[in-house]
């Protein structure tokens, strides 16, 4: 799309709201110039059809033959007149060549508009009454006069095209000073717009705020932005910090192990050694790198499970009792080995909606934890439920237990409470991360609860599937295990 | 030379401790938290202390702290995953004398430890001398007069510890501590038998620097018998 201006766009507005309003202005304003002007003419002509009729009735004319001309400056020169008495006889008249038939029209109106040799005229009827020889006992004699007096409207109008003229102006004029004024103001007026813009174009890695002197924060209609911007900011804020300590501690995990296979070979080079000591240092590097190479697969999986979109077309509904039993069965022989028993108590089947390879990595995790921190001869017990729409697993053991101070870090990716142990058990501290990951993912919630010295639980709630038509061919999935066991 | 190894990643702790012990026949003591590290460091004589960052119950810069804010002078060599500068300034003015990021030279780890504890006993050359007595600490070769003597790993050990302290009084017990690990107390006897075999195989040709067996207070590296009898009654 385009870019465009705000600040055009609403002085464009404005202009031609103002445009629109000046129009109807000069409209009603030239409407009320031309009627006032032709009323002030209209009282002028009635003034000056009076002073003809004046000088008609003024005239010495004892024999009633009165003749007006038009040198007695009656009228002033552009005006016309004609003047005729009750017997038709035209007594006077004044540049009106065919007056006759104006005052022959049976038009009674007082005031017409008429074209005189080309020129148009505002025309004024003025009916009068002359005495003959008012000086006669009887009073003389009444004589019928009718004057039509015209002056030319061609003032008139030009007085009114001035006006419109000078209304046309003065609000171009006005137009021009409002778009200056408004371009000022709102360029004034957006100012917190743009230092908002500075600060935000301040905002990188290393400084996260928008700056507490923000003008914009007291803006009302920017609030809503400068709060979403600080929002989002802190939430960026968190995710690259805990991406940016992951990174560490991962870069710090791995620099660890690389130093671990680079001393044993090392070591192996110092001096001549027996074959003997050869194999048995080579078996040791081998151990070392696989080490490292398990340390690398869980931080992608981790990497994976906590950054990666959700592939929902990987969901299936699946058995919970079914996976942990698969699960446990792997189990066995380590179980075996440390004289664990295991036992599985999933009786009632309980249905998930999930990745079954991740509801697999999770139960192996929780098991192997158990396994791990329990004392030979113990017991690890896996029992599965559900109860208002929730599926749960719980995986306890008899083990030493979690102190108080460790039990809030044991989701904290790398961490590991008790080092010694968990170092030489090969422990990368991510197997409850990863646990966690997978749990949070399907929307679930884990936690661990634990008695030092009596043993830990881990409690698993996920979201539980009520229907049991869906179900996934358990048979599939055991194959899918052994082939992975087999590789 | 006795060295406190404070390390988390077993494996890697092993493989340190055993070039030390193998290459430069330092004794190891190993530490894996470092509360352990701090309250070894504390207890017992190290000459050099190795020290990793990241460590659990107590990291490693605050036991570095903690042995300095107490007076403990002993040469610390870092080892850290960290490469920042500013990390590796904060880790210097806080004390350590050295560091070394991981993954490090096993050989460099052993350079360095031998040149801080040459250092830490006022020494700059890797090779020893005392009269015509010559200890090259790279190869672990000694000559008399350009000759040379061909000791048992334990009696260069104890050679080594002397020349570094020559003219000063080692009690039997400081040997001990600077010789073996945790064990040393069961080879206390052992000591004796060495120290006498070391004395027999210097002893040999004129003007030899020998080596003092002062009764209940230890032995003392000097260039002539009895040279500095009095003064080492003084002092003691």
């Amino acid at each position: 799309m385009k870019t465009y201006s705000l600040t055009r766009r609403l002085i464009t507005a404005v202009l031609l709201v103002e445009l629109c309003s000046l129009l109807a202005l000069i409209g009603i304003a030239s409407v009320y110039e031309g009627i006032s002007h032709f009323r002030a003419l209209d009282v002028m002509l009635r003034g000056r059809a009076d002073s003809v009729l004046g000088a008609v009735q003024d005239a010495e004319d004892p024999e009633d033959n009165l003749m007006l001309y038009g040198t007695e400056g009656l009228a002033p020169r552009r005006d016309i007149y004609i003047v005729r008495d009750d017997r038709g006889r035209v007594i006077g008249s004044q540049g009106w060549p065919g007056g006759e038939q104006a005052l022959a029209s049976s038009d009674t109106r007082e005031f017409r508009n008429l074209t005189v040799g080309g020129v148009r005229y505002r025309v004024i009827r003025r009916p009068g009454l002359r005495i003959v020889d008012p000086g006669d006992a009887k009073g003389g004699v009444a004589r019928h006069v009718i004057i039509l007096y015209g002056s030319r409207t061609h003032p008139v109008w030009e007085r009114v095209r001035n006006a419109i003229a000078f209304y046309a102006l003065s609000g171009l004029l006005l137009l021009v000073v409002t778009g200056v004024v408004l371009l000022h103001l709102l360029r004034r007026g957006l100012q917190p717009l743009y230092e908002l813009a500075e600060q935000a174009g301040g905002i990188s890695v290393t400084s996260w705020n928008l700056g507490p002197s923000s003008q914009a924060r007291y803006v009302r209609e920017l609030e809503p932005l400068v709060s979403a911007i600080e929002s989002a900011l802190l939430r960026l804020e968190q995710s690259f910090a805990q991406q940016r300590q992951f990174v560490s501690d991962a870069a710090h995990e791995l620099k660890t192990s690389v130093a671990v296979v680079k001393s044993s070979l090392q070591l192996l080079t110092m001096r001549t050694r027996s074959a003997k000591e050869y194999e048995e240092g080579l078996e040791r590097v081998r151990i070392d790198s696989e080490r490292m190479e398990e340390l690398v697969a869980k931080m992608l999986t981790l990497a994976r499970l906590e950054d990666g979109a959700e592939q929902p077309e990987s969901y299936r509904t699946v058995e919970l009792g079914d996976v942990l039993r698969d699960v446990a069965e792997h189990f066995r022989t380590l179980a075996s080995f440390h004289r664990i028993s295991l036992v599985i108590n999933a009786n009632s089947p309980v249905f998930v909606f999930c990745d079954p390879d991740q509801l697999r990595l999770l139960c192996s995790n929780l098991i192997h934890n158990a396994i791990q921190h329990s004392a030979a001869g113990a017991e690890v017990r896996a029992i599965v439920s559900s109860r208002d729409k929730v599926a749960r697993l719980v995986v306890e053991d008899d083990g030493e237990g979690i102190s108080e101070e460790v039990l809030p870090h044991v989701f904290d990716r790398f961490y590991r409470g008790d080092p010694s142990r968990s170092r030489r058990t090969g422990g990368t501290g991510l197997g409850l991360a990863i646990s966690k990951a997978i749990v949070l993912r399907y929307h679930g919630a884990i936690r661990l609860e634990s008695r030092p010295g009596h043993g830990t639980s881990a409690i698993v709630t996920l979201p539980l599937v009520e229907t049991t038509a869906e179900r996934t061919d358990p048979g599939v999935v055991r194959n899918q295990e052994t082939g992975v066991v087999a590789s | 030379m006795r060295v406190l190894l404070v390390e988390d990643e077993i494996r890697l702790a092993e493989n340190v401790a055993h070039a030390l012990r193998d290459g430069p026949g330092f004794a190891v003591d190993q530490a894996e938290d470092g509360q352990t590290g701090l309250d070894l460091a504390e207890n017992l004589c190290y000459d050099l202390i190795i020290l990793d960052l990241m460590l659990p119950k107590l990291d490693g810069l605050t036991v570095l702290r903690r042995l300095r804010e107490r007076g403990d002078n002993t040469a610390v060599l870092i080892l850290t995953a960290r490469s920042e500068r500013s990390s590796i300034i904060q880790l210097l003015n806080s004390g350590a004398d050295d560091y070394l990021s991981k993954p490090f030279d096993l050989g460099e780890v052993i350079a360095r430890a031998k040149a801080l504890i040459r250092r830490g006993k006022g020494m700059a050359s890797p090779a020893l001398r005392l009269g015509d007595l010559e200890l090259h600490t790279g190869d672990q070769s000694v000559f008399r007069a350009g000759n040379p003597i061909v000791l048992s790993p334990m009696e260069y050990r104890i050679l080594e510890y002397l020349m570094h302290r020559p003219r000063a009084i080692v009690s039997k017990r400081e040997l001990l501590e600077h010789m073996y690990d945790f064990n040393w107390v069961h080879h206390s006897n052992v000591i004796e038998a060495h120290v006498s075999n070391l004395r027999r195989k210097l002893g040999e040709g004129a003007n030899p620097p020998t080596i003092e067996n002062l009764r209940n207070r230890g032995y003392r590296l000097v260039l002539e018998y009895g040279n500095y009898k009095d003064a080492g009654d003084e002092s003691g």
